[in-house]
Parts: structure tokens; C-alpha cells; sequence
């Protein structure tokens, strides 16, 4: 999923990536950037996640709970990074507000990483929280949890984790977590963002 | 278009890279990471803090939109601004002459920051490590080889031509 190098550095440069994304929508940007992205086998990508989630429950001797704060944590190391790839990808500034935030998430980052676009719902009447609904989570291809792991297994909560890491660097602090998830055997994928607070940027010392 | 130097300021308001050049004739000439430029870096830093928050300021409320500055211009010099989402700010000097940085920056920031520093895990993302070091007073600066070896490589052209 690495970029694509359109230019040289040694050479003078010339335009990369997309520009003043203020006067195109969220939508347009995404679809933009994802034909411009390189494209990796989806069904690799799947099976990867899946060993390394079978992994950890052999690490973790079924311990579903440690498991889903592992993915998290992975999540969490992943989405700190993986911000700046997708900054440098869309040049988009910050959302103003959680309503432009939610659309950036399912049009633009979903898009632009997993080719999928959540549909935003359940909004909290304060404007503080949302719900993504996953329909096609690649993650979970193929996947059938067994009896045990049905009870406690988040299986795609790396994707909360990475939520957090993401939202955290652009002064976001949210609550991200799963719901419902058809793997185990509810109606849809749901996912709960919910902010905390939004973070003060730092100012140098003596300076307030 | 002539550089005289480049920096990059973190969120928590530290320069975690400063290079400077020297002899116009000779790109290798110069300091990197020097800490003469400490106090050069910090009233950098100061003035483009400030004016942000005048021009955040400024801004009209209609769009609702932050009032970016790309470029800031004195007689002699220019400085040229590129501020992410995650507070990091890339700044150029040059000579006074108008000419639109803004994609030498961003092409920076995407394709030698986020390639050399953000995608090796090997590499702190952030690089105040406790409480002391936040607020502009980090003194950690980005060594990596790769890193440093590609913006000299993409810059050197620039320094006078």
C-alpha cells in the first residue's frame, strides 16, 4: 500500500498532491487520491490480519480480552503514523467539527486505505458521536469465529485503535469502539466514535 | 530562487531539524542540526506563531476556516510556511523574489518526512519524550541518514539558481 513515486527528488518539482481541498468535496478528494494510490492484493492483506490474530490467541491462550487490548494497542502505534501518510496524501487541513470529521473518516480515509465507504448514522444529540456502519470490512473476509470467541473477540478492533492513534494527532481525543459486529452474529458492523474533548495545541513556555 | 535555510518545527512548538547554508556556491557548506541556531529557531518559531494567531484572528467567521500563512516577506528575505493538521510546520528561507514554495514543502513533508521519519518505526513520531520536553524545550533533532541525504539531494538545486 505504499505510495506511488510520481516525481524524482532530484528533480525540480512539480505538482503531487491534491490541491486546496476546500473547494472540492471530501467525496471527490477521497476517489481522487485512491486511483492515484498504488493497489495491493485485498485478500493478502486479509490473511496477514487473520494470522496475526491467530497468533495472539495462541500468545494470549484465548484470552479474548488481552487480545482485543493488543489489536488496540497495534491500532493505536499504526494510527499515530499512519495520519501523517494520510495528510501528506489529501493536504486536507483540520475538520471543523465533528459532522466534517465523520466525512472525512468514511470518504476520504476509509476510502483512501481500505477502498470502503462507511455510512455515518446514530448521531448523539449533542454532535459529539457517531456510528460508522461497515458493510464490507476486508478485514473480516473469510472469517468465522469459533464458539468461544464469539462470547468476547473484537476481531477488527485494530481499527479502533487506529481511529484513536489518528484522531488523538490531530488534537481529537475520542472513545473508539465497536458495538455490534456480524462476526458475531449481529445485524451489521458498527463503530463508535465518540469525543472526549478536543486537545489545546501547545504554546512555547512563557508565552501565556 | 535562492534558499538560505530550512526547518521543521513539531506540536510541541521544539525545531526538530534546522540546515543552514552558508556559501551560496557550495551546497554542502553550512551547519545542520547546529546549536548556534537554537535562539535563531525559537524567534523563528515566535514570529510565525504570532502571526498565525493574528491571521487566525483575521479571518472572516463566514467559511469558519483557520486563515493559513504561507509566506511571510521583509525586504531582504522571505519565509515560506507549511503547516499540517498534526502541528507539524515545515518553513523555508529565501531570497525575496516571489516564487510559490508551497509545493517544494508539501513535496517535503510527503515524500522525505513521511517516507524517511513517519513510515520507519525505527524513528520516535514524536520526538518529545516526557513532560520536560514538550513546550519548546526539546532539544532532540532528527539524525536519520536517509532522512538528511534526500532533502540535501532535493534542495541542492535550489540554493542558487
Amino acid at each position: 500500500m505504499s505510495r506511488q513515486q510520481s516525481i524524482n527528488s532530484s528533480q525540480t518539482p512539480t505538482p503531487t498532491t491534491a490541491q486546496s481541498p476546500l473547494s472540492r468535496s471530501l467525496k471527490a478528494t477521497g476517489e481522487e487520491v485512491w486511483k492515484r494510490t498504488e493497489k495491493i492484493n485485498a485478500e493478502l492483506f486479509t490473511l496477514t490480519y487473520g494470522a496475526i490474530v491467530s497468533q495472539l490467541c495462541t500468545d494470549y491462550g484465548r484470552d479474548f480480552v488481552k487480545i482485543n487490548e493488543q489489536l488496540y494497542q497495534m491500532g493505536y502505534s499504526i494510527g499515530v503514523r499512519l495520519i501523517e501518510d494520510f495528510l501528506a496524501r489529501t493536504a486536507l487541513p483540520r475538520c471543523q467539527g465533528m459532522q466534517e470529521t465523520s466525512e472525512a473518516l468514511s470518504k476520504c480515509a476509509f476510502k483512501v486505505f481500505l477502498n470502503i465507504t462507511p455510512r455515518v448514522t446514530n448521531w448523539s444529540s449533542g454532535k459529539d458521536a457517531f456510528s460508522l456502519i461497515i458493510d464490507d470490512n476486508p478485514l473480516s473476509d473469510f472469517v468465522e469465529l469459533p464458539m468461544d470467541a464469539m462470547e468476547q473477540l473484537w476481531y477488527s478492533n485494530v481499527l479502533c485503535g487506529v481511529l484513536k492513534g489518528a484522531l488523538e494527532m490531530v488534537q481529537l481525543d475520542c472513545d473508539v469502539f465497536f458495538v455490534s459486529d456480524i462476526l458475531r452474529g449481529d445485524q451489521q458492523t458498527e463503530l463508535r466514535v465518540k469525543l472526549n474533548k478536543i486537545l489545546k495545541d501547545e504554546i512555547p513556555i512563557g508565552e501565556d | 530562487m535562492t534558499i538560505y535555510s530550512f526547518w521543521i518545527f513539531d506540536k510541541h512548538c521544539n525545531c526538530i531539524y534546522d540546515r543552514e547554508w552558508t556559501l551560496l556556491a557550495n551546497p554542502k557548506s553550512g551547519t545542520t542540526n547546529s546549536k548556534q541556531n537554537d535562539d535563531i529557531s525559537k524567534l523563528l518559531y515566535g514570529i510565525i506563531f504570532s502571526l498565525r494567531s493574528v491571521t487566525g484572528k483575521l479571518s472572516s467567521t463566514e467559511t469558519g476556516r483557520t486563515n493559513e500563512i504561507s509566506s511571510i516577506s521583509t525586504g531582504r528575505f522571505r519565509i515560506h510556511t507549511y503547516c499540517t493538521a498534526t502541528g507539524l510546520w515545515f518553513v523555508l528561507l529565501t531570497d525575496f523574489k516571489p516564487f510559490n514554495y508551497s509545493k517544494v514543502l508539501q513535496h517535503i513533508y510527503s515524500d522525505i518526512f513521511v517516507k524517511y521519519i513517519t513510515n520507519n518505526y525505527l524513528s520516535p513520531y514524536d520526538f518529545a519524550q516526557s513532560e520536560g520536553e514538550k513546550r519548546g524545550q526539546g532539544t532532540r533533532k532528527i539524525t536519520n541518514r536517509h532522512f538528511k541525504n534526500n532533502l540535501e539531494l532535493f534542495l541542492e538545486p535550489m540554493i542558487s539558481s
